[in-house]
């Protein structure tokens, strides 16, 4: 089996277990008789079952289709995992600490550390610069959105200001 | 007309309104013209600017940013040879030729001044028709609305560029999304697992900026730090007469400018397609009517022509059927549905009798920011190219903030935060199988229009599912769907490739 149609298998087995778990929830619906609110999400579980086979069995056999044309283009050049992860754990970090923290610290922290993480490796990481844009974009949004347009974004620790 | 016209111009034309277009055609081109960067995520963005501005202030800051991404693209599709936006695409066939032959602001110059003929044309045509269609639609009730849901949903299937299943499954997904919150009708709470937050379901914009915005950021992650820098090219503005091109040559591209402004708009008003799919329909059109077909792809104008003509038709195409029946008629204008929702204004056929003066205010914002884009577009052109070389790694970051505000200022409530969080990793997963966005987005906005309309019609007979096919709109919408989806089945079995799918792979 070739790599794309091992891609394609597990998109298929992606669809149809997103697909039984849309169906297992929908059985918890209440239901009466004829049409009622868990007719529409049982027929969409149905549907997605479908799709989730068709998929399956179309990487089977074989007949996966090109890929699409975004990921011609991450193929062509190089796909770095760590920096995904890195992204998505700063981003988690920020959502989670932006009630208790507040929104100018953690803005401030989590555009400086971006900045780095997704540095080109053929430019320097600029410190100073990084922490002055971060700082400043940070103020800005804050004190605009509270003071222009009406919307109190968290203070958190800063909420004596 | 005439004097509700007048009243809308009065409206635009004051100062404060004047200046929130003039940046907003701006913010929009560079959204448009930096890659990545797209016309839904420029009105995503701005629309918590729009919270405490009045609705003629707010939506006409929005139509400025959508006309202007719209037609930004083409700078990036021909200095870059990388389209902006997916409605220019086509643009860089003809685009990218031109710019190696040094007639760069001759492209740039064609390219602005049809985007800004189509985006006129469509304009007069919403205008006209659309008050119509509204009188029409004021008598349509759940059963018409049920088949004009279902229709517009079997349309999805034309979304799907890669593999059908996977369109069709990230469309049903889309509704699956959709059901979550209390059901229409009989009020019983679906998928909420007990959190109050989920009783209304989610929200419209934290499903797009999360599918749109957010998910580009991480995309931009996996690739960015080895992607090649393009450069752009530089244009020498200097000598330059009006737009750069002659007048013969404009009077030779009127018939192809002609018929790309129909297609264009045809296109834009099917909902879900919009101008992605528009501007290659209308180059493959072009470059077989043309007189010397083999000159498209080389350096010929009308391919520039052809594109941007229909993609900045698909404008008033894609308002249509949001104004007057409140469906979006691409990803843009379901922002921008969520738009007019915040500021308590339900588009749909009845909006041209309750706020008619309203309607022709966003019809008077369209056209001002139609003039805008042309003279800020060519002759501010070198500020733009200078922003295409904002570095990615410092913007993207900033526009992730810029969701997360935007996502908080919707209720106040970190709960549409994690919302943006949840389907920005949905939408990476798409990008990574090969997903397309779009049809998931239709979904989740037809989806409910669908049951609820279901449901009311049933009550309204009685159950009897037979009303649907004795009420004639309903069931031309129906016969309509059931002819469309046969159609694609038959299509989908001849082993035949599209015209518009073999474009998109060269």
């Amino acid at each position: 089996m070739t790599t794309a149609n091992k891609k394609e298998l597990t998109i298929g087995v992606a669809m149809l277990g997103a697909g039984i778990a849309y169906l297992a929830l929908a059985y918890r619906l209440p239901g009466h008789e004829g049409i009622d609110a868990a007719t529409l999400p049982f027929l969409l579980a149905a549907l997605l079952c479908l799709f989730g086979v068709l998929q399956l069995a179309s990487a089977f056999g074989g007949a996966a289709p090109p890929p699409a044309t975004e990921a011609d283009d991450a193929k062509a050049s190089v796909i770095e995992p760590a920096t995904v992860l890195k992204t998505l754990g700063l981003i988690l970090l920020y959502v989670v600490l932006l009630g208790p923290v507040g929104f100018p610290i953690m803005t401030t922290l989590y555009l400086y550390l971006q900045f780095i993480v997704l540095t080109p490796v053929d430019r320097k990481i600029r410190h100073l610069p990084y922490a002055g844009i971060a700082l400043v974009t940070s103020i800005v949004i804050y004190l605009l959105f509270r003071e222009a347009f009406d919307l109190l974004l968290p203070a958190g620790l800063l909420n004596f200001l | 007309m005439l004097e509700l016209l007048q009243q809308g111009f009065g409206a635009v034309f004051s100062l404060n309104i004047l200046i929130l277009m003039f940046l907003g055609v701006a913010v929009g081109i560079v959204f448009g013209a930096v890659p990545g960067l797209s016309a839904t995520m420029a009105v995503a963005l701005c629309l918590p600017l729009t919270f405490t501005m009045g609705p003629q202030a707010g939506l006409s800051l929005l139509v400025a940013l959508f006309i202007g991404a719209t037609s930004g693209g083409l700078i990036s599709a021909i200095l870059l040879k990388i389209p902006g936006t997916p409605s220019s695409i086509a643009t860089v066939f003809d685009g990218g030729p031109l710019m190696e032959q040094g007639l760069g602001v001759k492209a740039l110059g064609v390219g602005i001044v049809f985007s800004f003929l189509g985006t006129i044309f469509s304009i007069i045509a919403l205008m006209f028709i659309a008050p119509q269609l509204a009188k029409v639609a004021l008598s349509f009730g759940p059963h018409e609305y049920f088949a004009i849901a279902v229709f517009s949903l079997t349309l999805i299937a034309t979304l799907s560029a890669g593999s059908m299943v996977k369109g069709l499954f990230a469309g049903t997904l889309g509704i699956a999304v959709s059901t979550v919150g209390i059901a229409p009708v009989e009020a019983v709470r679906r998928f909420t697992f007990g959190l109050s937050e989920l009783n209304g379901g989610f929200s419209m914009l934290t499903v797009m900026i999360g599918m749109f915005a957010v998910a580009e950021v991480i995309k931009l992650a996996e690739t960015g730090r080895h992607a090649a820098r393009s450069k752009a090219g530089s244009v020498s503005m200097k000598h330059i007469k009006g737009f750069g091109f002659s007048l013969r040559e404009f009077r030779q591209e009127l018939p192809n400018a002609s018929r790309s402004g129909l297609i264009g708009l045809a296109v834009g008003i099917l909902p879900g397609i919009g101008a992605g799919t528009s501007n290659l329909l209308s180059y493959i059109v072009a470059k077989k009517r043309a007189k010397q077909p083999e000159t498209y792809g080389k350096g010929n104008i009308g391919g520039v022509v052809a594109s941007e003509t229909a993609n900045n038709a698909g404008i008033g195409g894609a308002m249509m059927p949001l104004m007057t029946l409140g469906i979006p008629g691409d990803t843009t204008t379901a922002i921008l549905l969520g738009g007019f929702l915040i500021h308590g204004i339900q588009p749909g056929p009845l909006l041209f009798v309750s706020q008619g003066p309203l309607v022709y205010t966003i019809f008077a914002a369209l056209l001002v920011a139609s003039v805008m884009m042309l003279f800020m577009e060519f002759y501010g052109l070198r500020l733009f190219i200078k922003l295409l070389d904002v570095p990615k790694h410092i913007l993207l970051p900033i526009i992730l903030v810029l969701c997360v505000v935007g996502a908080f200022g919707l209720s106040s409530r970190l709960f549409d935060v994690w919302s943006i969080l949840l389907f920005g990793l949905l939408g990476y997963g798409f990008v990574k199988a090969g997903m397309p966005v779009a049809p998931f987005i239709i979904g989740f906005i037809l989806g409910p229009m669908a049951e609820t309309n279901l449901r009311r019609g049933l009550m309204l007979s009685d159950g009897n599912f037979a009303a649907f096919v004795s009420n004639p709109i309903a069931a031309t919408f129906l016969g309509l769907a059931l002819a469309f989806v046969l159609w694609q089945l038959y299509s989908a079995v001849r082993p035949r490739s599209g015209a518009i799918a073999q474009a998109l792979r060269t």
